[in-house]
């Protein structure tokens, strides 16, 4: 009986093999990244899980799909190009923080002054 | 259902069943080996959820009395599958596959959206499930195919070749198979002649705005195939390369039969 | 500030357990530190995918056949997150792969030696999944933001990997003899390439205390293999596997494990290139992406296109 074989690994790499140790082209692609932002649920944020590699916006978006929500709830997926992303610097962190006593605009930091007493209307 | 209602039914849902299980297989064979990290990892996950369509259709002919799902997709012989010679080709170059992908999951779009209307409720529930992971598979392959189709030379020289090659084994997607007429009569299942009938009026004018050229032309609204359709898929007459994807299948239940996996 | 001043303070911040991120101040050793190490993990996941792969045409049932499918595919995810993490380190994904396809990269070894049957799915998926998982959840520790946030997912995902693997072999081990017996077999030849998995001896490793202070490398070559051995072995032995080192012991007193040293000639051997796969998982991924190069041109391409209309 005629003995099928197969398998898609094994298939002759001959040509594979030949390759090995030879240049590769100038250039390969080297797309765009894609900075992938996740809304788990209608009413949530999208929050930033990774990115992806993309000619452009619209195959980002359906290759960001399954590269991220294959176990995450999703309702709704937004990519942005990394370079339109304008970020602070890490060497300006202290702008974020305050040196001085910020709490009077916290709902706890807020003091409440003495309650006024309520006088008869004559 | 009579009795000769739930025969034509199983041969259709065998049909449909081992279509899935095959051209799941094929695609999980481009699983690590994708032109693209991240295309790769969309492509597998079209291959499960073919793979799962296989697993919910097999299940619904096991609650039907059939074998279990395992033996069903495992251990049949290949005069045994009912599964279009279309997908059990060779994967090919990336333009096949793809090809192959959008000409067979517009046929499952229009077949399952019309089941979701089937008199027998579990198929109805589970054509819903199916209809709604196809949603993605649509939007992934026409995007990719009509880019493909356009890039480069090369690209479209291959998926031209892709298209030739491949219509008169999609056409064989509808292969009639008997029971058929019962089935529409019970409302259990749409006709195959209007299934294909839908499926080229809506792929061929879809194919020539991607600049390819399609065997088929147009007569007042419908579109009909210029090429012989093959088949023989739905009647267990199959080609070498089922044969080369049972023998890995079966590769180790063969060789030790009485173990399970 | 002077140099010294800058690594002074970027120093203080990892002692402090921050992370460093993309954009801050970092000394170069830390930064071609981390991309080799990030790059050849991202390469591991990539060549490991094949030897997993072969299989996938082979799997015996559904659930074996959907659950490879997925971790081989969460393989090459892996390689998409950790090479998007090396690339906030100044270098392209693109020269990174080619890196890797001209033989210039290293990547794991343990990925060079053959799957030679469906059993070494199972040993693959429990032991060096596992080993990998001793490793990775040390890297969440690490220093560098883009990295540990790539090793959050990925630890995530490598529960389920460690599940099927483990799954597998419990079923195997409690089916008929052959597959008993093919686990066995499985296993022998595993057992000395998971030994090698974490890297030479300490005392015979290229020590970068550097990289251990500024939480590069989290724990030594020898403590993590001490930790893998204290997790899986009893484990190994439970099942009546026997273990081809009959020196391997566990010292009460010291809470350590003594065991035979692999062969560390192999070991070199293997990694400069002449193992026994080498040759063929760069020869089928260097296949593959010529093989897609014209999917990749054209995509390109049609959207350039798009852009000159």
């Amino acid at each position: 009986m005629k003995r099928y074989s197969f398998t898609c690994y094994h298939q002759p790499i001959e040509e594979g093999l030949a390759l090995l140790g030879g240049p590769l082209p100038d250039h390969d692609t080297q797309w765009p990244e894609w900075e992938v932002f996740i809304q788990e649920r209608r009413g949530g944020s999208h929050i930033n899980v990774g990115a992806v590699h993309a000619p452009d916006g619209e195959m980002a978006l359906i290759l960001a799909k399954e590269t991220f929500t294959r176990r995450q709830p999703c309702v709704n997926l937004w990519i942005v190009n990394t370079q339109d992303i304008h970020s602070t610097r890490y060497e300006d962190e202290a702008i974020f923080q305050s040196t001085f006593d910020r709490s009077y605009r916290n709902t706890t930091g807020f003091k409440l002054e003495k309650p006024v007493q309520a006088t008869e209307v004559s | 259902m009579t009795a000769s209602e739930t025969a034509a039914l199983k041969t259709m849902l065998f049909a449909l069943a081992d279509d899935e299980f095959i051209i799941g297989h094929r695609m999980s064979e481009w699983t690590g080996l994708g032109p693209i990290i991240e295309e790769d990892i969309a492509f597998s996950s079209m291959a499960q959820d073919e793979m799962g369509h296989a697993l919910g259709l097999y299940s619904l002919l096991h609650q039907m009395g059939e074998d279990e799902p395992d033996t069903l997709a495992f251990l049949r012989p290949a005069d045994a599958f009912r599964n279009s010679i279309c997908v059990e080709l060779s994967r090919g170059d990336y333009a096949f596959s793809l090809m192959r992908q959008l000409l067979y999951d517009g046929a499952e779009a229009e077949r399952f959206e019309a089941l979701t209307q089937s008199s027998f409720p579990d198929l109805a529930n589970l054509a819903a499930k199916i209809v709604q992971e196809e949603r993605y598979h649509w939007i992934h392959n026409t995007m990719l195919v009509q880019r493909l189709a356009k890039g480069t030379e090369e690209s479209r020289i291959r998926m031209q070749s892709a298209l030739s090659e491949l219509f008169p084994y999609s056409l064989g997607l509808f292969e009639p198979f008997g029971g058929n007429d019962l089935l529409v009569a019970a409302n259990i299942a749409p006709d195959e002649n209007t299934l294909r009938q839908r499926w080229l009026n809506r792929m061929c004018p879809l194919l020539i705005s991607y600049g390819l050229a399609v065997p088929a032309h147009q007569k007042g609204d419908n579109w009909t195939g210029d090429v012989e359709a093959v088949f023989g898929g739905r009647n267990g007459r199959h080609t070498e390369h089922l044969m080369n994807i049972l023998d890995a299948i079966q590769l180790l239940r063969k060789a030790d039969p009485k173990a399970a996996w | 500030m002077t140099e010294e001043q800058l690594l002074e303070k970027f120093e203080a911040r990892i002692r402090r357990n921050e992370k460093i991120e993309p954009g801050d101040w970092m000394p170069d050793r830390y930064r071609n530190g981390l991309i080799r190490m990030i790059s050849q993990h991202a390469h591991s996941e990539v060549i490991g995918a094949l030897p997993e792969g072969t299989w996938i045409p082979y799997a015996p049932s559904f659930k074996r056949k959907m659950a490879l499918i997925a971790k081989v595919q969460d393989e090459i995810g892996h390689g998409q997150m950790l090479y998007r993490a090396a690339e906030t380190l100044g270098i392209s994904r693109e020269e990174m792969i080619n890196q890797l396809l001209t033989g210039k990269a290293i990547y794991s070894n343990v990925f060079n030696y053959p799957a030679d049957t469906w059993a070494d799915i199972a040993i693959i998926g429990w032991l060096v999944d596992g080993a990998a998982i001793v490793n990775q959840t040390k890297l969440l520790l690490g220093s560098y933001g883009p990295y540990s946030r790539a090793m959050e997912r990925i630890c995530f995902e490598e529960g389920f990997h460690l599940k099927q693997g483990y799954d597998n072999v419990c079923h195997l081990m409690g089916g008929t003899q052959k597959q008993r017996d093919m686990v066995q077999e499985s296993f022998t030849r595993w057992w000395w390439p998971l030994m090698m998995f974490f890297g030479p001896r300490d005392k015979d490793s290229v020590h970068s205390s550097d990289l251990m202070r500024w939480k590069v490398k989290i724990k030594s070559n020898d403590e993590l293999r001490q930790e893998f051995l204290s997790s899986f072995v009893p484990k190994i032995r439970a099942f009546g596997l026997a273990i081809p080192d009959p020196d391997l012991r566990f010292h009460e007193d010291t809470k350590e494990w003594t065991f035979t040293d692999p062969d560390w000639d192999e070991f070199h051997r293997v990694i400069r290139g002449n193992g026994p796969m080498n040759k063929e998982r760069l020869g089928v991924r260097r296949l593959a992406h010529e093989e897609g190069r014209w999917v990749r041109e054209a995509l390109e391409a049609f959207v350039n296109e798009g852009k000159s209309a």
